[in-house]
């Protein structure tokens, strides 16, 4: 993939790019929660 | 690196005037205690993602493991897999939400803060607080060599005078202006990282033909691994070394479990967790700090194994060959001074020294806060805190100068992940602990950080050749330089201490358990 014939490299890097886009979804999703929690002193 | 000095220092007094203006932003805004240690609770979450990124990833992050993927190759990238699945995601959703919950319901305003007042415990406070102030300087002094060795081979000035300006420059922002400044500074820096690390990236696979044909290159070089690191385990750039050999072990033991794990119980990035208002900036700091990650330590170390490639297609030889004086750390700046156009050159000249410059004023920010809060709170006339946390950061910061001066130059990648085992061992099962029970046990902590401390201690002094033979305790003491063969001598301190340091809180949690219910049997009979 991508060049590279290691599995155990590419599904790093696979990785790599699979937690970023989790983080830029995270993000996204709950962009506008967490003040609510605040109000209620949780 | 040879580029125009005059345009540099040009950028760079543009840069610094930058940097001192936020300082003075920071200082206009710190108004008390509060200000000064967790800028006053209510910092953007996008500079929070910047400062968090821009604390986490140094000079050393960049150059020093840059060097390291050029000669151990891609899967390096596994690290990369930990800096953003824990040092990011897990970090701020798991520890960043109940750090921050907490911090601001205690009041808590530094770590060692935070665990005493979760544990209801001085003990804790100090404990932590001396832990910090013991090992933090170790840390510091290798991002000031990094730093002044940067600088000396840049301008051409003598490295002590190098070394001084910089701990100068940084300092006085900190002292001055305390967290708010160094958040700010922080996210200039951060932004700066972000620009030269994508153009590295852009302009390296430009260089090398495209992203396919730089990735089946490099993998076609395996036969070219030098014989000492083959017959350590390595297979090739594009692949991982042979499972369980000497150099999979350094690899996955000390690098990517080591320094991946250990930033997660670092004190000056969980601070960054209390200086948010609420749970929706550290859901938006997420988004920013995630790719930010990726663009630094994924770029580096893909970055650093494709040098193999244009050395060898440029001079014949791997990247290896190709540092100076075999010192791994110079491998990617020669690789951008030989490669890149001039202004690139500037840029990431740039990107470096606000890498070593963040990492740094955050380092003596957590280092003076602990000293004159933590360990000194009982000290002095009320009200006088913060005059008493700026000269303690003073005290930390010359303690650290002298560090710099006395240890090797070569101690810098070693000291960051002696530093991030160390953190880990010690405070991660206790602060986890601390912010996930509702009634944390005082007893489980203190054997968890004593135990994590201690095993680290010893696996480091007695066990890991590449730090016992250096510190020579072992070989004083027992005439060998390890007291164990291998393998055991190439398993990262990490991997035997943090699992001690959990089975510890275990046992503590056990064993307080059984003294509630003696008491509870006991009030029981007596009534």
């Amino acid at each position: 993939m991508f060049g590279i014939s290691d599995p155990s490299i590419w599904i790093g890097y696979l990785l790599a790019l699979g937690f970023t886009l989790a983080c830029l979804v995270y993000g996204l999703v709950n962009w506008n929660n967490g003040v609510e929690d605040e109000r209620n002193g949780s | 690196m040879a580029v125009d000095t005059g345009l540099f220092v040009a950028v760079t007094l543009v840069y610094l005037a930058a940097t001192i203006v936020l300082g003075y932003l920071g200082y206009r805004q710190t108004k008390g205690d509060d200000d000064y240690m967790v800028a006053g609770r209510k910092v953007n979450p996008v500079v929070l993602a910047l400062s968090y990124g821009a604390t986490f990833i140094s000079t050393s992050a960049i150059v020093g493991f840059g060097g390291v993927a050029a000669q151990l190759g891609m899967g390096m990238i596994w690290l990369t897999v930990l800096n953003i699945g824990l040092g990011i995601f897990i970090a701020f959703v798991v520890f960043g939400k109940k750090t921050r919950s907490i911090g601001s319901k205690l009041q808590a305003v530094t770590f060692p803060d935070l665990m005493g007042k979760c544990y209801q415990s001085s003990f804790m406070r100090y404990a932590a607080g001396l832990v910090i102030v013991v090992s933090m300087p170790l840390y510091t002094a290798a991002i000031l060599i990094g730093g002044a060795q940067f600088i000396t081979s840049t301008l051409q000035i003598p490295y002590a005078t190098a070394l001084i300006a910089f701990a100068a420059v940084v300092a006085l922002y900190v002292v001055v202006g305390g967290l708010i400044a160094v958040m700010y500074t922080d996210a200039l820096q951060g932004g700066i990282m972000l620009v030269g690390m994508t153009v590295l990236l852009a302009l390296t696979y430009v260089q090398l033909g495209g992203v396919i044909e730089a990735h089946t290159a490099l993998a076609a070089m395996s036969d070219l691994v030098p014989e000492a690191l083959a017959a350590g385990g390595m297979t090739g750039w594009a692949s991982m070394p042979a499972l369980g050999s000497p150099i999979w072990l350094t690899l996955v033991t000390t690098l990517v479990l080591g320094v991946g794990i250990g930033v997660l119980a670092q004190p000056q990035l969980v601070v960054r967790f209390m200086t948010v208002k609420d749970t929706r900036s550290l859901n938006r700091a997420v988004l920013v700090g995630g790719p930010f990650i990726l663009m630094m330590t994924g770029v580096a170390f893909t970055v650093g194994a494709l040098t193999n490639v244009y050395f060898y297609r440029t001079d014949g030889v791997i990247a290896l060959a190709a540092a100076t004086g075999g010192n791994i750390d110079t491998i990617i700046p020669n690789f951008i001074n030989a490669s890149m156009p001039d202004l690139f050159i500037v840029i990431f000249m740039l990107t470096l020294l606000a890498a070593a410059m963040s990492t740094l004023s955050s380092l003596l920010h957590a280092m003076g806060t602990s000293l004159g809060f933590d360990m000194m709170r009982h000290t002095g006339s009320r009200g006088a805190s913060m005059k008493r946390i700026q000269a303690a950061t003073v005290v930390m910061i010359v303690v650290s100068v002298v560090l710099a001066f006395i240890l090797p130059g070569s101690i810098i990648a070693r000291a960051t992940a002696m530093f991030m085992g160390l953190c880990a061992s010690a405070f991660l099962p206790a602060y986890a602990h601390a912010v996930y029970s509702s009634r944390p046990s005082l007893l489980a902590a203190k054997l968890s950080l004593v135990a994590g401390a201690a095993a680290w201690f010893v696996w480091t002094a007695f066990v890991h050749i590449k730090e016992s033979e250096a510190l020579g305790l072992s070989n004083l003491l027992f005439g060998v330089p390890a007291v164990l063969s291998a393998p055991w001598q190439d398993v990262d301190p990490l991997v035997v201490a943090l699992p001690l340091s959990i089975a510890a809180l275990a046992v503590g949690l056990v064993l307080d358990r059984h003294r509630v219910h003696a008491d509870q049997d006991e009030s029981a009979g007596a009534a």
